[in-house]
């Protein structure tokens, strides 16, 4: 096998080239694209986005997936700025209880799913419905607004181009590669997402598995939320209201399998890269915004089509 | 297996298409819904109140026989709300703008309705990529071009018979919207049961790989079902357009997400495919609606809403997960 056909087989060099070509063009096409500016207003949008793919990324690996990704976020961004707005928590105190609850979240969309062997799919939209619906009855979808000045400050803060908010994110997908590459629980989600019955033969606890993959991405859901309440400056209910399409559009072109058992962190991490890429290109040359939609519904179409012509390939190889 | 097992065994299977048991739980659930809100709001049982119920059911039958038509052959379709958005706008535009006369406008818009379904069904078949990720982009797709070709604008200076239409009352209380969708379920029914391409879809639904070796032209019978469900988006839209007299970009969507998986869930249509619950779907609407009209006649407001649909789904699966146990175990002879 040819170098460059070696290369073509990893999941994400085709977004290199993508993002490194798209890049190019755009540093060419609109002199304001290299700008620390534009880069640092970018790579800040980028940070939710992230950790939402994450999020949906861990249920992809156990072959399932978690509809509820942005209910949840919305509820833990409305449930983080009540615990500070109302109660006066300090930030220390209301992010690891933020992060509970979208770990409790994950909790009963896992129980749910494994105690019943019901699709995830149907769990998942109707918990979805379910957090949203407290969350808008509790807020009446009226927004939390004062929020701590450290907070603001993190979401706004940059060195050069590189704003802080955006660490976040990177640490977790480290740890998220570890996690899967290394760690025997991890090993375990991509087992029995890649053959359940294999796994469970094997001795995986298909509960645990299927719990655990739920909870890790109620966690990543409540971190992105609490990512958007910085980066917003207030706490509105309408966060996670559309996260849906970009969650599963960036596992997805970055070489998730739907069947499961297979990830990639790092094509994810280049496919939030690409997604934004084109979407700052697309506000850069004052393209009609209606156009994002369309262009990412495309996306999704030509990743899958690459994706199977890629396993016909490799499976020929 | 005692006599009795075996009795309540065939019985089960008899009416296995429709799961009656589950259908006379949710008709029982819905007539105490309504006890309830006759009870504390006076104004539940009104004809006005009534007319808007079956208008507003009218459309949530037909949004579930679109996903159920795409249950069926055991996929799913996520792109109704987007299909029927695109159905609205078209029949406006055809209506508004060309001026062309109402039925063939109304053609027009569910012929792209079915012809989008079909394109659905055709990448699916085709790829043998799952039905949710391929409608889910399709979804975005047939949205995004809406929203680009009519820049987000409302069409509303329809003729005044579609609105006419939209506000007619048969006896002072039925609208004629609840009485078409009453026919579409009847023809549904009717096909599902007695027609050739209707067995061929459910037994295509059921186990893909037998239906291949009994001569069941599968990709084909997917291919149909997602263009009927697209058809009958298109339908739900147009529905949707007679009520609000307009075209509004804003229709359909997301919006219609839940509430198509609502009805033919909660009537007993499996996810795996292979069978429908036409009479379950529309009984499923009812309490949907039911639920939603009560809650805005007792001045609850919609922001509780979707937590109470979120629940009722969650608790009909659970409640159909935990009666196919039972049932499995009673099957079983005990030793």
């Amino acid at each position: 096998m040819t170098l460059f056909r070696r290369l073509l087989l990893v999941e994400w060099s085709g977004l290199a080239v993508a993002i490194l070509l798209g890049a190019l063009a755009l540093s060419v096409i609109a002199p304001n694209f290299l700008t620390e500016f534009n880069l640092y207003v970018m790579l800040r949008s980028l940070s939710v986005g992230l950790l939402v793919a994450f999020a949906q990324m861990v249920t992809l690996g156990v072959g399932q997936m978690n509809i509820a990704v942005g209910a949840l976020g919305g509820l833990t961004a409305i449930i983080f700025g009540a615990t500070i707005e109302l109660y006066g928590f300090p930030l220390l105190l209301a992010i690891p209880l933020a992060l509970a609850i979208g770990a409790l979240g994950g909790l009963i969309n896992g129980l749910l799913t494994a105690r019943t062997g019901v699709n995830a799919f149907i769990i998942t939209l109707a918990t979805a419905s379910a957090f949203t619906g407290i969350n808008f009855g509790i807020t009446g979808s009226i927004p939390f607004y004062k929020m701590p000045a450290s907070l603001v400050a993190f979401g706004d803060h940059h060195l050069g181009a590189m704003p802080y908010l955006l660490v976040a994110p990177l640490i977790v997908a480290f740890l998220l590669g570890l996690f899967f590459s290394r760690a025997a629980p991890g090993r375990e989600l991509l087992a029995f997402g890649g053959n359940p019955q294999a796994a469970e033969l094997s001795g995986i606890s298909r509960e645990r598995v299927v719990v655990s993959a739920h909870v890790l991405s109620g966690l990543l859901a409540a971190a992105a939320a609490v990512l958007a309440v910085a980066q917003l400056g207030s706490a509105q209910p309408t966060i996670g209201a559309d996260w849906l399409l970009l969650s599963f559009a960036a596992p997805i072109i970055g070489g998730a399998a739907l069947t499961g058992g297979h990830i990639s962190v790092l094509g994810t991490l280049f496919a939030v890269l690409l997604l934004g890429l084109i979407q700052n290109g697309m506000v850069l040359a004052k393209v009609d915004p209606y156009w994002v939609q369309f262009v990412l519904g495309a996306l999704i179409l030509a990743a899958v089509g690459l994706n199977r012509w890629r396993a016909v390939n490799s499976g020929v190889a | 297996m005692t006599d009795e097992a075996m009795s309540e065994m065939s019985a089960r299977r008899r009416f296995g298409l429709g799961g009656v048991p589950a259908q006379f739980g949710l008709a029982i659930i819905i007539a105490a819904f309504w006890a309830v809100f006759a009870w504390r709001a006076p104004g539940f049982l009104s004809p006005f109140n009534l007319f808007s119920v079956g208008r507003a059911l009218a459309v949530d039958i037909v949004i579930g026989f679109a996903q159920m038509a795409a249950l069926a052959t055991g996929g799913m379709n996520l792109s109704v709300g987007s299909i029927g958005v695109c159905a609205v706008m078209t029949g406006g535009y055809l209506m508004q703008t060309l001026a062309l006369p109402v039925p063939v406008a109304i053609f027009g818009a569910l012929g792209l309705g079915a012809a989008l379904g079909w394109l659905n069904g055709f990448v699916i078949a085709r790829s043998g990529v799952s039905a949710f990720i391929i409608t889910l982009a399709s979804a975005n797709l047939y949205s995004g071009a809406m929203l680009i070709l009519t820049k987000a604008v409302p069409l509303n200076s329809l003729p005044m018979e579609v609105g006419a239409f939209g506000k007619m009352k048969i006896a002072g209380l039925v609208s004629p919207l609840l009485v078409i969708a009453l026919a579409v379920g009847l023809v549904l029914f009717v096909f599902y049961r007695h027609s050739v391409l209707g067995r061929q879809i459910l037994a295509a639904g059921a186990n893909a790989r037998a239906a291949k070796m009994s001569g069941v032209p599968v990709d084909r019978v997917i291919t149909i079902s997602h263009a009927l469900s697209g058809l009958l988006a298109a339908t739900a839209g147009m529905m949707v357009v007679a009520h609000l007299g307009a075209a509004m970009p804003a229709v359909g969507g997301e919006d219609w997400l839940l509430p198509s998986f609502l009805g033919p869930v909660l009537g007993g249509t499996p996810l795996s495919g292979g069978a429908v619950a036409v009479a379950g779907t529309m009984l499923g609407a009812l309490l949907v609606t039911t639920i939603r009209s009560g809650l805005l006649v007792l001045q609850i407001g919609n922001y509780w809403l979707q937590l109470y649909l979120g629940v009722i789904l969650l608790l009909a699966v659970l409640v159909d997960r935990y009666r196919a146990l039972y049932q499995e175990r009673r099957g079983i002879p005990m030793r």
